[in-house]
C-alpha cells in the first residue's frame, strides 16, 4: 500500500487540519510537487545541490571503538558533516527549489534549537529569497549562536512570546504570519509533519539519507537506530528500509527526566493520538486535549508532537519506539567524544545512547546510527549541564 | 419528530423581517467563568441574535493577539469541555439564544462521541471547528448528524470557486465567510471584495452567510449588512474585557452600549 493515501493519511493519521485560508495553498503545494517530483530537471537540480553544496553522499563510517565496546559492527551515518551541521539541509534545498520553481519569494518556517531555521536562511542566501524565521523567545535566548547565524545569513528573526515561547509556538506564529500573507509566500515546514503534503515532501527529501546507506553498506543492516523529535532524520533513514523485513528499527525518543516526570518529549512512549498543526498525530496533551510543554536537553527534539507516519508505524510496530533520558544522552555524548573523536549533536547523542539499553540484542549484529547532526551548537548546554551535576554530586 | 435546529430559525424570522443578525463572539472563561457570564447575558440582552462562544485553546493558530490572550486569561484556570457544556445550560436557561461553539478540533477529537453527547444535552446548536475543513469531518459528522447540532463550514478569500460550492453543498445553518486574509482580529479597514465574494457565495446557495474576521464597528457592520445576513465580532468586544479587566461594571457597560449600537446598525 502508497503510504499516505490520496488524502494524505497514514492509517488514521495525518490529514489536514488547517483553517479554510490555507487549505488552498496546500493543495496547490501538493499538486505542484506531484507534478514535479519525477521530473528529470528537478531531481537532477537537487542533486546537484546535494552533491556540490551540501557534500553529499555522507560518509558511512564504521566505528571501530564504540563496536568493540558493544561486541558488534555499528556503523554512523555522518549527516553532521553535511554544510550547516545537520541533515535538516537535505529537505531546506528541496523545498527552496520547489518555492522558487513555484515562483514563491518570501520563505518563512520556524525553528526549536535553530538548526532548520539556519538550514532554511541558508537556502535563501543561495536561491536569493527574502527569510523570516520564526523562533520561540526562549530559544532565542539559548540557542543565540544560532539566532546569529540566521542573521548572518541575511535572514530576520522573529521572536515568538506567545505560549510557552518555544518551537511549537513558533510554529503556530508561522501558521499565522502565513494565513495572512499567504499569496507571496512559501511555509517552509522542518520536519516530516504538518498538513499534507508536507510530512510528505519532506520524507521524500531526506530519504537520501537511507538511499545512500543501503548502497554504502552494500548488504542489509540488521538494526537501524535515529534519534525521534518530529522526526525526520529517522524516517529519512528508515523509509528505504521499510520493504526489508528482516531489518529492525529503533525510534528514540527524548526521555527528558524520565517519563514517569511528566518532563518529557516523548510523544508516543508517553503521548496519546491528537490533532495539532494540521496533522493527527500522537502529542504530549492534558487530560482536556490543550498540549502539554515538551522538555528535552535536546531544543531540536524538545517538540510535543511526531510526524504522522511515525504514529503509523508506531501502532504498527514495524518502527520500536522507546526513550532515554538527558541524563543518558550526556553520557552517550561524552562516550562518543572519547571514543571516537566526534562530537555529536545532543539530539543525535539520543540514538547513541539507545546502543546501551539494547546492548544484548546488538551482540555480533550490524547496526547503522544516524548521526543526525554535530554538536558545536550544544557547547554551553553541555557545560551547563556538567557544571550543575557536579555541584549535585 | 425532530425539531428545527435554532440557528435555521433565527435566520428564517430575520429573513422575513429583512434584517441582518448579530453574532458576537466571546471566550468561555476570561477573565474567569462567572464574569463571562455575565458578558455573555449582556450580549444576549443587547441584540444578539446568535452567540459563539470560544473554548479556550493552548495553540490558537488562527487567532490575533486579542483572543490569544483571551485564551490565556482563561486557561490561567483549567476549563474542561464540561465547564463549557454547564456554561452553556446556564446561558440556555437565562434566554433561549442559539449557540455555536468556536474550537479547535484536540479538544473535540480526545472526547469523541462523548463530546456529542454532553453537547447535545447542553444544547448546542452549531460547533465551528476552525482547524477542521470538510474533508476531515466525517469523524465528528458521524457523531452530531443525528443530534441535530449542526458543523459550521467556513469560506475564506482564498478559496476557489469549485472549492466554494463543495463547501456549500454540505454547509448547514449558516456559512462563515471570512473577510479577510488573515487571523482574527479587528481592523480599521476592511476588503472592498467582501461585497463581490458575499454574492458569489448566494449565486451559488441559499444559505445564509455570515462575515467575520476584522469587523470592528458600527459604520463597517451596517455596510456588511447590506449584502450578508449576520455580521460576527469577536476581537472587538474582547478589547472590551482586556481595557476593563478591573472595571467590571465598566466592563459590562460599554459591551452593553456597543452591543446594541450593532444591532441598531442592522
Amino acid at each position: 500500500m502508497q503510504l499516505p493515501d490520496k488524502k494524505g493519511h497514514f492509517g488514521e493519521y495525518g490529514g489536514r487540519y488547517i483553517s479554510e485560508t490555507l487549505m488552498p495553498a496546500v493543495i496547490e503545494l501538493e499538486l505542484f510537487y506531484k507534478k514535479i517530483k519525477n521530473d528529470k530537471e528537478f531531481i537532477k537540480e537537487f542533486n546537484y545541490y546535494l552533491k556540490n553544496y551540501v557534500g553529499r553522499p555522507s560518509p558511512l563510517y564504521f566505528a571501530k571503538r564504540l563496536s568493540d565496546v558493544y561486541k558488534s559492527d555499528i556503523y554512523l551515518k555522518r549527516e553532521d558533516l553535511n554544510h550547516t551541521g545537520a541533515h535538516k539541509i537535505n529537505n531546506t534545498i528541496g523545498q527552496a527549489l520547489l518555492a522558487v520553481k513555484m515562483g514563491k519569494k518570501r520563505i518563512i518556517a520556524e525553528t526549536g534549537a535553530g538548526q532548520h531555521g539556519v538550514a532554511t536562511a541558508t537556502v535563501c542566501a543561495l536561491f536569493d529569497l527574502e527569510c523570516e524565521v520564526f523562533m520561540g523567545k526562549k530559544d532565542v535566548e539559548r540557542q543565540k549562536q544560532n539566532v546569529f547565524r540566521m542573521e548572518l545569513l541575511g535572514a530576520k528573526v522573529n521572536p515568538v512570546e506567545s505560549g510557552s515561547q518555544t518551537l511549537k509556538d513558533a510554529m503556530n506564529e508561522a501558521l499565522r504570519d502565513w494565513i495572512t500573507n499567504i499569496k507571496t509566500t512559501y511555509y517552509m515546514i522542518g520536519t516530516v509533519a504538518g498538513p499534507h503534503p508536507y510530512p510528505l515532501i519532506v520524507r521524500d527529501f531526506q530519504s537520501v539519507i537511507g538511499k545512500e546507506v543501503l548502497k554504502q553498506l552494500k548488504k542489509l543492516p540488521d538494526i537501524l537506530i535515529a534519534c525521534v523529535g518530529g522526526g525526520s532524520n529517522a524516517l529519512g533513514l528508515f523509509y528505504p528500509f521499510f520493504k526489508y523485513y528482516q531489518v529492525d528499527m529503533y525510534g528514540v525518543e527524548a526521555g527528558g527526566c524520565g517519563i514517569e516526570t511528566g518532563m518529557h518529549a516523548a510523544s508516543i512512549s508517553g503521548g496519546a493520538p491528537g490533532v495539532l498543526h494540521g496533522n493527527k498525530t500522537y502529542l504530549l496533551q492534558d487530560e482536556f486535549g490543550r498540549i502539554a510543554d515538551a522538555h528535552s536537553i535536546a531544543a531540536g527534539l524538545d517538540y510535543p508532537g511526531i510526524g504522522p507516519e511515525h504514529s503509523y508505524f508506531a501502532d504498527k510496530k514495524r518502527i520500536i519506539f522507546d526513550s532515554v533520558t538527558d541524563e543518558e544522552a550526556v553520557t552517550a555524548f561524552q562516550k562518543l567524544c572519547r571514543l571516537e573523536g566526534i562530537i555529536p549533536a545532543l539530539e543525535s547523542s539520543h540514538a547513541v545512547a539507545y546502543l546501551e539499553k539494547i546492548k544484548k540484542e546488538i551482540k555480533g549484529k550490524t547496526v547503522v546510527i544516524n548521526l543526525s547532526g554535530r554538536g558545536d551548537k550544544d557547547m554551553h548546554t553541555i557545560s551547563d549541564y556538567l557544571a550543575s551535576n557536579t555541584l549535585k554530586k | 419528530m425532530s425539531k428545527e435546529n435554532k440557528i435555521d430559525t433565527v435566520f428564517k424570522r430575520l429573513r422575513t423581517e429583512n434584517k441582518t443578525a448579530f453574532i458576537p463572539f466571546i471566550s468561555i472563561g476570561d477573565p474567569d467563568i462567572e464574569t463571562s457570564l455575565e458578558i455573555a447575558k449582556t450580549l444576549v440582552k443587547n441584540g444578539a441574535d446568535i452567540i459563539e462562544l470560544g473554548f479556550p485553546f493552548s495553540d490558537p493558530m488562527a487567532d490575533g493577539k486579542v483572543i490569544q490572550k483571551s485564551y490565556e486569561r482563561a486557561l490561567k484556570r483549567k476549563i474542561s469541555m464540561k465547564d463549557a457544556f454547564n456554561f452553556i445550560k446556564k446561558l440556555k436557561t437565562y434566554r433561549d439564544i442559539p449557540v455555536i461553539l468556536f474550537t479547535y478540533y484536540n479538544p473535540v477529537f480526545i472526547l469523541g462521541e462523548k463530546f456529542a453527547e454532553g453537547a447535545q444535552s447542553a444544547g448546542i446548536d452549531g460547533i465551528l471547528a476552525v482547524d477542521l475543513p470538510p474533508e476531515e469531518s466525517a469523524e465528528l459528522t458521524k457523531y452530531i448528524q443525528d443530534k441535530n447540532i449542526y458543523q459550521i463550514y467556513l469560506l475564506a478569500p482564498t478559496t476557489g470557486n469549485e472549492r466554494m460550492k463543495d463547501i456549500l453543498s454540505c454547509a448547514k445553518g449558516f456559512v462563515y465567510y471570512v473577510s479577510v486574509t488573515g487571523v482574527t482580529g479587528a481592523r480599521k479597514n476592511l476588503p472592498e471584495t467582501i461585497r463581490t465574494k458575499v454574492k458569489e457565495i448566494k449565486k451559488i446557495s441559499s444559505i445564509p452567510v455570515g462575515v467575520g474576521f476584522g469587523i470592528s464597528s458600527k459604520e463597517q457592520a451596517k455596510d456588511i449588512g447590506k449584502s450578508a445576513d449576520a455580521v460576527i465580532i469577536g476581537s472587538k468586544i474582547i478589547q472590551f474585557i482586556e481595557d476593563n479587566i478591573n472595571d467590571k461594571p465598566a466592563m459590562l457597560r460599554k459591551i452593553a452600549e456597543f452591543s446594541s449600537g450593532i444591532k441598531s446598525s442592522l
